[in-house]
């Protein structure tokens, strides 16, 4: 009977964690621990959170940490202060919006067009939260819950989260999440501030490296998660389909369409296989 | 500059970050979490959500390499798609390593931009 006991303290480690994180009511997850033991297998080693942390230090966390190198030096080199550049990893959480916003500063581009412009190459967030949160959603969650919990969705934590969640047991999930996403913004914060203070010593062939990470990196983790037809037809409609849309409806709402139609394409080519 | 002027100066590149750059990002988050209420995970309409957000991904990504901005920029076009080619390769070849296909992809696009700046 050794077994047992171990796993019930780890039970009560793991909603200790999760309660002192989320607020959460204990009861509710004792009852999900309850239901953890009659059905499916717990999985063994530490908490959820801590093989979120670990799982992202492993890696993503320092791939998305550099590619902020590489927007913190930017912001520098825009005239953007310290605080506010460390700030815009904080709270917008994508790369390719924060070189947008200091691109388009540094260009002189009026604001209410920047801003057009940033919510327009973010528009692949709808779609992923949407498709994360059911994933993370428990009994009793606040609305303002759920728009924390939803601020993480990047394409790192999803990319991952969209691998590694579907097979945890359902109680785990939303720890793990926390856990992985909490690591890789830490580290990401801390790096834009590291690249804005280094900026002048990085040569302008190292800074296009840096910037590079972003999609070099989305490519080989979306083909390293591309298990299915659905998605291995989902990545190259969307390759393929991009270049035609930007001739076809211009640069602005080029995103929207071919996500729209290629990823309808890629659902149907999927449901055939089915 | 007036008194106002003056005291929102220091201000304005916030007020910048949180007008242009959160709110406009963070809106498709929070429309997301609206959108999602009620959605189980195994319902068709989520895996079709699913396809339309991996698509868009790579099409972000096409238009990152075919359309930069900032330093990366500079590099020229055929080290951008040369060493995503490259680091899609290396990761197949490495059995599947993402770290190697990375690694790989960032030398490529460094060394060739490094010479092209020299």
């Amino acid at each position: 009977m050794p077994p047992a006991p171990l796993r019930i303290s780890h039970g009560a480690a793991r909603c200790f964690v999760v309660n002192s994180l989320m607020d959460e009511r204990a009861n509710g997850d004792e009852r999900r621990d309850g239901e953890d033991a009659s059905g499916s297998a717990p999985s063994p080693g530490p908490s959820p959170v801590l093989r979120g942390i670990r799982d992202a230090l492993v890696l993503p966390a320092w791939i998305v940490g550099f590619s902020l190198l590489g927007v913190g030096s930017l912001a520098q080199d825009v005239g953007f202060p310290f605080l506010a550049a460390v700030l815009s990893t904080l709270l917008m959480w994508a790369a390719p919006a924060q070189v947008i916003l200091f691109g388009g500063i540094a260009g002189g581009t009026a604001l209410p067009l920047v801003a057009v412009a940033v919510s327009l190459s973010s528009i692949r967030l709808l779609p992923m939260t949407v498709s994360m949160m059911p994933m993370l959603r428990r009994p009793g969650q606040s609305l303002l819950t759920q728009l924390f919990v939803a601020h993480y969705v990047a394409v790192t934590v999803w990319v991952e989260s969209n691998r590694r969640m579907p097979t945890m047991p359902p109680q785990e999930r939303f720890g793990y999440y926390l856990g992985f996403a909490n690591a890789c913004l830490m580290v990401a914060t801390t790096m834009t501030g590291i690249g804005f203070l280094l900026s002048a010593a990085v040569p302008p062939f190292l800074a296009a490296g840096l910037l590079f990470l972003t999609p070099l990196f989305f490519t080989i983790a979306l083909i390293a998660g591309a298990r299915t037809l659905l998605d291995q037809s989902a990545l190259v409609l969307g390759a393929a389909l991009a270049p035609l849309f930007t001739l076809l409806v211009g640069p602005d709402f080029d995103l929207l369409a071919t996500g729209l139609v290629g990823g309808t394409l890629a659902w149907l080519i999927g449901r055939g296989r089915r | 500059m007036t008194t106002w002027e003056i005291t929102i100066a220091p201000l304005w590149p916030y007020l910048v970050l949180i007008l242009v750059g959160f709110l406009p990002s963070e809106i498709w988050r929070a429309l997301g979490v609206v959108v999602s209420r009620g959605l189980d995970e195994r319902s068709e309409i989520i895996v079709w959500v699913r396809a339309v957000a991996t698509t868009l991904l790579a099409a972000v990504v096409m238009k990152l390499l075919l359309t930069p901005t900032g330093a990366l920029a500079a590099a020229p076009l055929i080290a951008r798609f040369g060493a995503v080619l490259v680091g899609i390769g290396v990761y197949f070849l490495a059995r599947r390593s993402v770290i190697a296909g990375v690694i790989a992809g960032e030398l490529i696009l460094i060394s060739i931009t490094y010479f092209a700046f020299a």
